[in-house]
């Protein structure tokens, strides 16, 4: 059994940030995520730090909380956020109206935003769709949102924090009423591991309310889809918005070689069951391709959704639900921490761990808007470089990754899942989506004997199954190609069999 | 119009195309064949699957829904296009082994039973039970070959490494037609003695001699060896291709190749021309028939568009397995994607339905309704449609 002051339950941007500051202040934690960091909506998402700008006419208040992350985020995270800034563009028949409200609205606020006539704007995006009005300028950025998190472990790391990925909560220990631990099962071999702390925190997103119940405490939450495609290029090098209130598909932000567009906003009612529907793949490609007007013959290489936790709110459209948080105080030692954005999650973790402080009695302030996030350096992408420097070893073609660069994760991590390496190395994040290198990265794996080739055969069935449903719905033209050549080399090649 | 005048010209190279070309070809036909690439034989493991669904793969063929193109050849066609492609191989010194009257395993680079028709006499010994003990010879540094994913499974198999300095199929193939290293390998090998009584290698075994060099290895260590098919670039699958086209030129047939065609000249019902937009190179070329065998999808005869599919140069009528939701089915498994239906339908002399055009004729993978990962019928049906597709074209000149 372990012992430590605060269990923090999801290894989400939240439970990162959560593990950072109680780092930063000196409190011993445990963290634990049921799959790998940024499994739920962290890694769902458009990894857009708002400046700010697509909620100021809605909701001010998390407007102004988005602007003031985002200035932290960039002092902090120098090298993890992309500073690209961000258009709003005005298309012929979007309201002027709605842009004057706009521009007051930042103003008020401080969100610095300039108008700029449509031929700067085309000089600085020149894929823009020409026949835009104008468009306004805001310091939107992009930020990876697995190497954020990763970023807030290691400071966690660094401070003796304890972690455990691939670990699923399923019990909530009571003792006379108060929550005194945790059961967390190994996801891979099943075994059950009790933590024990003086307070848990449920940062578990649109599970919250599940993880609450497992303590018999209830979190009021609306759950609400959204969908994401991904082209296999940049198509631009700014974050590129729709000068509208929030609709389907008008978001588009560039992160590393890839664009991402989206969303749509759907409610469901369980986070585990949530699929994605061709017509959502059409319509962001269409509304996207109304900015961007080359989005309708890019080749998409995915789609996939995610599940916004938000609020309860009356409001029956979710896009007008507030962006802002709230921390419950279930009064029996757990806290949940609901709502929010990627880009508050510092401000989130802060408030968070305020009140744990509170309820410890201690004063130490929080440090985590100050200190720059640490182990950027090495981790701060992987380099072209480096990634040339072994050509004959390479292993995924379409992203560069060596074997030596998968071996390193394999020794580091003692993974037993290519998904693990995938988010580390950009392994099978390319045009093929893994249809070639993952059969080598599961040799790689069984050769160092982390798991045995059975183990890896699952795996691979597994992993088909699973890259499958993210680009089921993208299949027209060179991805669709590419996937009939993929499905004959593993059914009929290799005669895999679905077991 | 361009200046010369041929008979017949084949789009595509694969398969279907070569089939059909060199049988018109040794009819006395002048007959071009134009490519814009290689084909997927290429890709493929080089082994023939004629139907995967019944032992017997004739049998197999007579049970496929009635839509299905072998419905269109007779089994005596079939058979006779068998034998002929038999026959061509010997020639080309890349003998088959195999009957179309029973199908037979090729083990797979996962250890799994590949079931297939006719294979390379390199893969004729491999096993088809779990019986043989074997033990796998791979080599440093090669990417897409992991023997613990066969010793896995077979309790009774073992491997080892030999460092070759090349880390493609393609560089050690290369290697193996050295007379130097082959013998330099041979006595490394026979220094291991090896107790089981099988070798299995991947297959690298050489790219013009494969059967030689593996015969070879067989008398030097008094064993059988075998060959496992690899995932593209694939030495076997290059080696069908090869022999393939070089018969057909040796025949006569003439091949222009990088000729990406992509358009057409056509008067009434008949097709004059076909042209392709590269500069220094004959604009079009002209012929009286035309043969479509540009292959599916990977082949690059078909294109699906976000709400449909389209035929890419005649602009064919397509049979589109209804909305894009239905091209694939949820389960990646499930081998039954709608989208292996699509294709072009043909009348029985293999003349595209509902088409504007009385010389232009249809055959291998660019057909609707082959299911082919399904009935596991790629080559095989290739070879028959080419076959037969040729007979309708002599059929149509006269
Ligand atoms: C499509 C989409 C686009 C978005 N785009 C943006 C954007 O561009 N910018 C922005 O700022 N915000 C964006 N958001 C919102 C943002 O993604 C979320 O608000 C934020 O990521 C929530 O983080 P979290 O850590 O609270 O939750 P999550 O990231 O969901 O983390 C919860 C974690 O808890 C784990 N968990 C659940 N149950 C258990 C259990 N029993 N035991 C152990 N672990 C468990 C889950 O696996 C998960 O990793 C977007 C959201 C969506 C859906
Ligand atoms: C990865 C993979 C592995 C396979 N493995 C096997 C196997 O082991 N055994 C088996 O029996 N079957 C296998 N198959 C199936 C088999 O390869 C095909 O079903 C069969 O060979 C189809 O041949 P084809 O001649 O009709 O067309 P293809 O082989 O597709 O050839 C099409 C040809 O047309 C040319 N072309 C296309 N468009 C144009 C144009 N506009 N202008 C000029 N030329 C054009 C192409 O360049 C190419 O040369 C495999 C298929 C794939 C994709």
């Amino acid at each position: 059994m372990i012992k430590t002051d605060v269990i923090i339950i999801g290894g989400g941007a939240t439970g990162c940030g959560i593990a950072r500051d109680l780092a930063l202040r000196g409190i011993p934690h445990c963290l634990i995520e049921k799959g790998d960091f940024a499994a739920g909506a962290t890694g769902a998402c458009h990894g857009l730090l708002h400046s700010g700008g697509r909620y100021v006419v809605s909701d001010p208040h998390s407007a102004k909380e988005c602007y003031d992350e985002n200035i932290i985020l960039r002092r902090i995270g120098e090298k993890c956020v992309e500073q690209t800034g961000g258009l709003f563009v005005r298309l012929p028949g979007d309201s002027k109206l709605y842009r004057d409200r706009f521009l007051k609205s930042c103003e008020k606020i401080g969100i610095p935003a300039e108008i700029i006539s449509s031929t700067k704007a085309l000089d600085l995006v020149p894929n823009l769709n020409p026949d835009i009005e104008e468009a306004v300028k805001v310091p939107d950025c992009s930020i990876d949102p697995f190497r954020l998190c990763m970023l807030n472990i290691i400071s966690s790391q660094k401070r003796d924090g304890i972690i455990f990925t691939r670990h699923k909560v399923t019990e909530i220990i009571k003792e006379h009423g108060r929550c005194v631990g945790v059961k967390a099962a190994d996801q891979v071999s099943g075994e059950l591991r009790e933590i024990h702390g003086n307070v848990i925190i449920n940062a578990t997103g649109a599970w919250s309310h599940l993880v609450a119940q497992l303590a018999g405490n209830e979190v009021p939450l609306t759950l609400s889809k959204g969908s994401l495609v991904i082209t296999n290029h940049r198509l631009t090098n700014m974050v590129i918005n729709r000068m509208r209130p929030s609709a389907d598909g008008d978001i588009i932000v560039p992160n590393e070689a890839v664009c991402l567009a989206g969303t749509t906003s759907l409610a469901v009612e369980d986070p585990d069951k949530i699929r994605i529907e061709s017509q959502e793949v059409d319509t962001i490609i269409s509304e996207a391709g109304r900015m961007i007007p080359h989005f309708n013959d890019t080749r998409i290489i995915r789609a996939f959704s995610g599940v916004r936790p938000l609020l309860k709110s009356a409001k029956a459209d979710s896009r007008e639900i507030t962006r802002g948080f709230q921390i419950f105080n279930h009064g029996d030692g757990m806290y949940s921490i609901v709502g929010g954005k990627l880009t508050t999650f510092r401000l989130m973790a802060e408030k968070t761990v305020d009140t744990v402080m509170d309820y410890f009695k201690l004063k130490k302030p929080c440090e985590t808007a100050d200190i720059p996030l640490e182990g950027q350096e090495e981790l701060s992408g992987y380099p072209l470089a480096k990634r040339l420097a072994d050509m004959k070893n390479i292993v995924c073609e379409c992203e560069l990754v060596s074997r030596a660069e998968v071996e390193r994760i394999i020794k580091q991590t003692g993974t037993r899942y290519v998904g693990d390496i995938s988010h580390r190395t950009r392994l099978g994040m390319g045009p093929c989506q893994g249809g070639f290198c993952t059969f080598r990265a599961l040799g790689i794996m069984h050769e160092k004997s982390i798991i045995s080739p059975e183990q890896s055969m699952n795996a691979l069935r597994d992993f088909l199954q699973r890259r499958f449903r993210g680009i089921r719905f993208c299949l027209w033209g060179d991805q669709l190609r590419e996937e009939q050549l993929v499905e004959y080399i593993y059914m009929g090649i290799l005669a895999l069999e679905k077991k | 119009m361009g200046l010369i005048q041929h008979d017949v010209i084949i789009i595509g190279a694969g398969v279907a195309g070569l089939t059909a070309g060199s049988i018109l070809v040794e009819k006395g036909y002048n007959v071009a064949l134009i490519a814009k690439g290689e084909p997927t034989a290429c890709l493929s493991t080089g082994c023939i699957d004629i139907c995967s669904l019944d032992h017997d793969p004739l049998h197999g063929v007579s049970h496929l829904p009635d839509e299905h193109p072998y419905h269109l050849v007779s089994r005596a066609v079939i058979r006779e296009s068998i034998e002929k492609f038999k026959e061509s191989m010997v020639q080309m010194g890349f003998p088959y082994t195999g009957s179309p009257e029973s199908n037979r395993y090729v083990l797979s680079a996962l250890g799994t039973f590949k079931t297939t028709c006719l294979v390379p006499s390199t893969m004729a010994a491999a096993p088809q039970d779990e019986k043989d003990d074997l033990h796998i010879i791979t080599f440093s540094g090669l990417k897409d070959f992991y023997p613990s994913y066969i010793t896995a499974r077979r309790k009774n198999a073992s491997f080892s490494t030999y460092d070759a300095s090349a880390s493609t199929t393609m560089g050690l193939a290369t290697n193996f037609e050295r007379e130097d290293f082959l013998e330099k390998f041979l006595s490394w090998l026979e220094k291991l003695n090896i107790q089981e009584g099988k070798i299995a290698f991947p297959a690298v075994l050489g790219l013009e001699s494969a059967a030689t060099i593996t015969q070879k290895i067989e008398e030097r260590l008094r064993c059988k060896v075998f060959e496992i098919p690899t995932i593209p670039p694939s030495m076997p699958g290059r080696r069908l291709f090869n022999a393939l086209k070089d018969y057909f030129r040796k025949k006569g047939g003439m091949i222009y190749w990088s000729w990406p065609v992509s358009g057409v000249e056509k008067t009434k019902k008949i097709i004059e021309a076909v042209t392709t937009p590269s500069e220094g190179r004959p604009k079009s070329l002209n012929a009286k028939v035309f043969i479509l065998a540009s292959g599916s999808f990977v082949g690059g005869g078909l294109t699906a568009r976000r709400d449909t599919i389209v035929e890419n140069i005649f602009n064919l009528p397509v049979f589109v397995p209804g909305q894009r939701d239905n091209w694939f089915d949820s389960d990646y498994f499930s081998l039954n994607h709608g989208i292996g239906k699509a294709g072009i339908i043909v009348d029985s002399s293999f003349r595209p339905k509902e088409a504007d055009w009385e010389n232009v004729f249809v055959c291998g993978g660019i057909l609707a309704h082959t299911d082919v990962l399904k009935n596991g019928c790629g080559h095989g049906m290739a070879l028959a449609t080419g076959y037969a597709v040729a007979a309708s074209c002599m059929g149509y000149i006269k």
